[in-house]
């Protein structure tokens, strides 16, 4: 379990606070400048936050109140840079062994090799970073920072310098990797997506701050506020207000003049924000007619329709609020077969289930 | 030829070496990587041999060196010898004006390294030793290396200080540099023609190595 | 990471156990070393080099100006004996208790003016074809030693004022260090000539490249030359000391235009 409550006022601040168990990873996002080096830095050792606490598998690496700090290289802690940064005149292997100050100078040789055989670069112990590609290098930083045998792995944007090929290659790697990782694993990204696919919790930050935590698919469905919403995408972002609730206790909100049923809780007259992932939009189709009521049905003009691969991003101006546009996307396919096309009118409901009701203005 | 100059010039050059070593990697790594107040003090002591004239630093070295200042009365006592004109006093003028060339080369080159490399070696266990051991001498080695050749190359041709301070006593303080100054004023023309291209071939050499080992830091690290 | 004063720390052990090593070695000292006006270059190293053939005994020499070397003796060089171009410096010292005693004269020095080859000027030792090239523009540089420091110096300046044409001079002036560096101006090139000591001009190979007058005596103050054995001076030194004012000595000096007080040129 790493244990993580960092406090700093300048010139970056931070506020943030979290805990990953053993053998989970946790993904820091947020956009640039908001501090997600800088927790990794401090949890690693690298930098001293003015308060707070980090503590590994119950060994306090850093209380700002009891006046302890161990610097990096007293701390088992695994790091992978951005950069990599190997240390150019050593071979691979001997990048690996030297993370090995606790093993048995006789062993660490074969250990080495063993955990650059564990990354796929068998065969490569000899050479130099010069003479490796990035996603080798960036295996090789992968089995140093193993190498540690750390109680705490941590990657900086470790796939960011990498073309998306060797990224897809390198994703799975990792995901195979996990499987025989019994640390806790706290990985930066900016990259949505990545963390969504690589993590199994989320920590949002804006400016050394947590804003929200929890598994990617909680986060992405229903984020906090729409401070979050903003940060991680979600595009339909809207305001309301909440009408007296239905039957059954659920809020029904007011959106520019349409109501709209949810299965969310607000108070009656509150304002508020909601959101409704790309997901929940559902096409009226005219291939495939539905079965059940249209819940939230919405009609509109289709004001853009990109196609992007296999999938067309579309905007759709709502009749009773067309500067109110709802983003989705369909499988070009479906698009094609249903005429979705700029200026066509399109009808879509959105799914009661997906809508995501949010705290008043400025929550 | 002198002989006894040269051989003197190359004592002193060595021991100047020798001497600077510890500082040239020391200072030069602290500079490089601390931020400390005073730091830009520091710098700038270290230049400033660098642009003072010799004959300034000479004159300042005499009058601290001469057995009415504190430095030079408690030389005296433990010695016995003044430490103005002799080889003790030649090579603590050497040192001092050598600073500049022993540490700035080193410095650049320590500073070359990545911080995030360091950082590496830091999350590998490694301590501020072995960090310098293992990680930042082996990639900086030819900084320290081009120091210390441009203060031995410094040192043989240094004449301005080495005049002040020195006395030109032969075995003691006259340097090859001085012994040609002498042979021109005795206007043998032969022997200062002789050591001066002595003296201009190890110049020669010292610059063509100094840059190979450049070119070669920057491979290292490229 | 290594307390700031830990390098210079480090450095100062360093260099305290170096000097150690390197001191006991140089302490020795075993050869006297002579600090001698720089009119003597030639015929002191004539004068040691037989001293040596002679006893198997060895002299270090160290030649430059007169002045510089009574600054230094204060300044406690490590000299033992001390000829200068003017027994007024000795006299100094001796005062200030630097030497042993007073010191005896050893010569009169006089002055010549020196004329490199393929120069303008006429070998007039009376210096009136000077003062006739400064006025009509044959002279351009004339060397001198430094009269603050350098007797030759100083008797060059009182030579050219006795001559009346110092203030004239002025601009044309380029000042040697000591007596061998203005011997060295004026017969490099740069210089029409130069007054330099009379024992440089006579020394073969300065011989060689030029030719010379000698001043009248009456044109500047006496150049009375000394020489002492310093305060600290050992035993070798002393013996050295003697061997100059024995006859052998003597006779080099007198080859070089170094007269002994009372006889003529």
């Amino acid at each position: 379990m790493l244990e993580v409550d960092l406090r700093a006022d300048g010139p970056i601040p931070l506020a943030a606070r979290f805990s990953v168990a053993a053998g989970e990873l946790v993904a820091l996002v947020g956009p640039s400048g908001s501090g997600k080096s800088t927790i990794l830095r401090a949890i690693a050792g690298l930098a001293r936050p003015s308060g707070g606490r980090v503590a590994a598998q119950g060994e306090v690496w850093f209380d700002a109140d009891r006046g302890v700090f161990l610097p990096a290289h007293r701390r088992a802690v695994g790091m992978v840079f951005q950069s990599y940064a190997l240390f150019p005149h050593m071979s691979a292997r001997d990048n690996v062994a030297a993370a090995m100050g606790h093993v048995p100078r006789a062993a660490r040789p074969a250990q080495a090799q063993a955990l650059l055989a564990m990354v796929n670069l068998a065969g490569l112990e000899d050479r130099r970073p010069a003479q490796l590609s990035g996603g080798q290098q960036q295996r090789v930083a992968v089995a140093r920072a193993l190498a540690r045998a750390p109680r705490a792995l941590l990657m900086d944007e470790p796939f960011s310098a990498v073309d998306r090929a060797t990224r897809e290659r390198l994703y799975r790697e990792i995901a195979e990797l996990r499987a025989r990782l019994t640390m806790p694993v706290a990985l930066v990204t900016h990259d949505m997506d990545e963390a969504a696919r690589l993590a199994d919790r989320l920590v949002v930050l804006r400016e050394g701050r947590t804003l929200q935590e929890g598994a990617p698919q909680a986060v992405l469905t229903r984020p906090a506020s729409p401070e979050v919403a903003r940060l991680i995408g979600v595009r339909n972002l809207f305001e309301a207000t909440a009408l007296a609730p239905d039957a059954e206790g659920f809020a029904r909100l007011d959106w520019a003049g349409l109501t709209l049923e949810t299965r969310a809780r607000a108070a009656h007259g509150a304002r508020v924000h909601w959101v409704i992932p790309d997901g929940y939009v559902a096409l009226h189709r005219r291939d495939r007619p539905s079965r059940g009521e249209h819940e939230n049905p919405v009609s509109g003009v289709v004001a853009e329709a990109l196609t992007l691969g296999q999938t067309v991003q579309i905007a759709l101006r709502p009749d009773h609020a067309p500067q109110l546009p709802l983003h989705f996307s369909l499988p070009l396919r479906v698009a094609q077969r249903n005429g979705v096309a700029p200026g066509v009118r399109a009808a879509v409901s959105l799914i009661a289930e997906g809508l995501h009701v949010m705290g008043g203005p400025g929550a | 030829m002198d002989w006894q100059a040269l051989w003197l010039s190359l004592r002193l050059a060595f021991w100047t070496v020798a001497l600077l070593l510890p500082l040239s990697i020391f200072l030069g790594r602290r500079l490089a990587y601390g931020a400390f107040r005073g730091k830009g003090l520091v710098e700038a002591l270290v230049t400033l041999p660098l642009v003072l004239p010799p004959t300034v630093l000479g004159f300042y070295l005499l009058v601290a060196f001469s057995a009415q200042s504190p430095l030079g009365a408690l030389w005296r006592e433990m010695f016995g010898q003044p430490l103005a004109f002799s080889f003790q006093g030649l090579l603590l003028a050497s040192l001092i004006v050598n600073i500049p060339f022993a540490v700035q080369p080193a410095q650049r080159a320590f500073e070359a390294i990545a911080p995030e490399v360091r950082e590496a070696a830091a999350c590998c266990g490694m301590g501020p030793l072995r960090r310098l051991w293992s990680v930042e001498l082996p990639l900086a080695w030819p900084g320290v290396l081009t120091a210390m050749v441009l203060s031995f190359a410094h040192t043989l041709g240094e004449f301005g200080v080495v005049l002040m301070v020195g006395g030109a006593i032969p075995g003691e303080t006259k340097t090859v540099a001085i012994a040609i100054y002498d042979r021109v004023q005795a206007f043998d023309g032969a022997a200062a023609a002789q050591m001066s291209l002595a003296l201009l071939a190890i110049s020669l050499g010292t610059i063509a190595f100094s840059f190979a080992m450049s070119r070669r830091v920057g491979r290292r690290l490229g | 990471m290594p307390l700031p004063a830990a390098p210079l720390r480090r450095a100062l052990i360093a260099a305290l156990a170096a000097f150690a090593l390197a001191g006991p070695a140089a302490a020795q000292s075993p050869t006297p070393v002579i600090a001698a006006a720089a009119d003597l270059q030639f015929a002191l190293a004539e004068i040691a080099a037989a001293y040596t053939a002679e006893t198997g005994e060895t002299v270090r020499l160290t030649f430059g100006s007169t002045g510089n070397f009574a600054r230094q003796i204060r300044a406690g060089a490590p000299f033992e004996v001390y000829m200068a171009a003017d027994e007024k410096f000795i006299a100094e010292l001796h005062r200030e208790g630097f030497t042993r005693d007073s010191g005896d004269l050893y010569a009169l020095g006089r002055v010549a003016l020196m004329l490199p080859q393929g120069s303008p000027l006429e070998m007039d030792g009376t210096l009136a074809d000077l003062a006739a090239a400064l006025a009509d523009g044959r002279l351009n540089r004339f060397a001198i030693a430094n009269p603050e420091h350098a007797p030759y110096g100083m008797r060059a300046q009182e030579a050219l004022q006795s001559a009346g044409i110092w203030e004239a001079i002025q601009p044309k002036l380029v000042l040697g260090e000591n007596v061998s560096q203005a011997a060295q101006f004026a017969l490099s090139g740069g210089a029409e000539g130069g007054i330099i000591a009379l024992s440089l001009a006579l020394a073969p190979t300065i011989a060689a490249q030029g030719t010379h007058a000698l001043i009248p005596e009456s044109m500047h103050s006496p150049l009375r030359q000394r020489m002492v054995l310093l305060r600290d001076a050992s035993p070798a030194a002393a013996r050295f000391y003697a061997y100059l004012s024995g006859a052998p000595a003597r006779a080099t000096l007198r080859r070089y235009g170094f007269l002994p007080p009372g006889e003529a040129m």
